[in-house]
């Protein structure tokens, strides 16, 4: 699935990830491939997204995710 | 007769002026490129977003129940935040931005003022400088006066969150921003825009984005909604300031071009005028010479 985390100053992730982990307000969630489309605001915590080759995290302030057809949209406050 | 080195050091001090506006210019030049690319960058951000904000705007059905976007019926405690430049030199930029403060206060805060009630957040030196002066009985804070000195998205939020806090703390009942819109290198305008409350958010009837997918929203909606308005609104506050240090490069950069023209224009005035003493001189020097020589051949 496309992973796109963006804040509002750059792209922070843009490419290919077998595995999401976001900080959801309604408790910390996983996305992976298929997900159901999905909105959430995020609360203070870290984002982790797993390429599969190597994992990236970002410490974020408050944030969302969206999830629609495999495609993932992280915007993010730090 | 213009005095020939007067004329001489004139040209020269000229020249050496129009060589500092000439290289301001190129320094706004380059500034702007980056203003403007901060502008483009934060675009996707903003409009993924608001596409957030209409699904969950279509998914909720006009049941919306923003409390940012609620007219408080008593303003008591009005606050006018007024972005301008740190520095001179950029024409009427700041001016203009000043004078449209001015004219919201006189027309729609004068009792607050009056009363001490109204609250003027400034940011950027030279907007704090001259309401400082001129709006002693008002609420000044003066704590994010320097920020463009390193614009960076995270302070500017931080801002945000400060001014939208008090908003719902009620220690505010309405917000409006004084800034400079960027439309290109040439145009600039000064504007003030209601940051809160915020216009009723509408939703687009454009089926055109693919099937509405049916989204799970969480925690729900509602909740969703109330963190997404406060996160568009800083979004736009962000904006707000990006937009204004755009167009200080781009009214400074306008204004050194000008300026480096009539320098141009001066220099050629002087030359035409330094050439004539030049002349009248050789003029006035020959028929000297030869009325000396005349004179003795006589």
């Amino acid at each position: 699935m496309k992973v796109t985390v963006l804040s509002p100053q750059k792209e922070l992730y843009n490419g290919d990830a077998i595995r999401v982990k976001v900080p959801g307000k309604a408790g910390r969630f996983e996305v992976l491939k298929n997900h159901a489309p999905l909105v959430s605001s995020l609360e203070e915590g870290v984002v982790l997204v797993d390429s599969g080759s190597s994992k990236e995290e970002f410490q974020i302030k408050a944030g969302f995710i969206e999830v629609l057809r495999n495609e993932v949209s992280i915007l993010i406050q730090q | 007769m213009a005095n020939l080195k007067e004329v001489r050091e004139r040209i020269k001090s000229v020249s050496s002026t129009q060589q500092i506006t000439k290289a301001m210019k190129m320094v706004s030049a380059a500034k702007l490129r980056q203003a403007q690319n901060a502008i483009v960058q934060m675009r996707p951000y903003d409009k993924k977003l608001n596409q957030i904000l209409q699904n969950v705007l279509q998914a909720i059905k006009g049941d919306a129940n923003i409390a940012m976007a609620k007219e408080r019926p008593v303003v008591t405690h009005p606050m006018l935040v007024v972005i301008t430049s740190n520095r001179g030199l950029c024409g009427a930029f700041n001016t203009n931005i000043i004078k449209e403060g001015v004219a919201t206060i006189e027309e729609k805060f004068a009792s607050h003022y009056e009363a001490g009630r109204l609250h003027i957040m400034c940011i950027g030196k030279k907007g704090a400088d001259f309401f400082k002066k001129r709006y002693p009985k008002a609420q000044m804070h003066l704590d994010h006066v320097d920020l463009f000195s390193n614009l960076e998205y995270e302070s500017v939020y931080e801002i945000a969150d400060l001014l939208l806090e008090k908003y719902a703390a009620l220690e505010l009942d309405s917000i409006h921003v004084a800034y400079g819109r960027f439309k290109n290198a040439a145009m600039q305008f000064a504007e003030v825009h209601q940051f809160a409350p915020i216009a009723e958010p509408e939703v687009s009837e454009s089926a055109d984005q693919g099937a509405r997918a049916d989204y799970v929203f969480e925690p729900d909606k509602q909740e969703l909604l109330e963190d997404l308005i406060p996160m568009i609104m800083k979004t736009q506050f962000y904006r707000f300031c990006l937009d204004t240090h755009a167009s200080e490069h781009g009214a400074r950069m306008t204004a050194m071009d000008k300026a480096t023209e009539n320098a141009e224009e001066l220099k050629k005035e002087l030359r035409i005028t330094y050439n004539k003493a030049r002349q009248e001189a050789i003029t006035k020097e020959l028929s000297e010479i030869v009325g000396g020589a005349a004179a003795l051949g006589g």
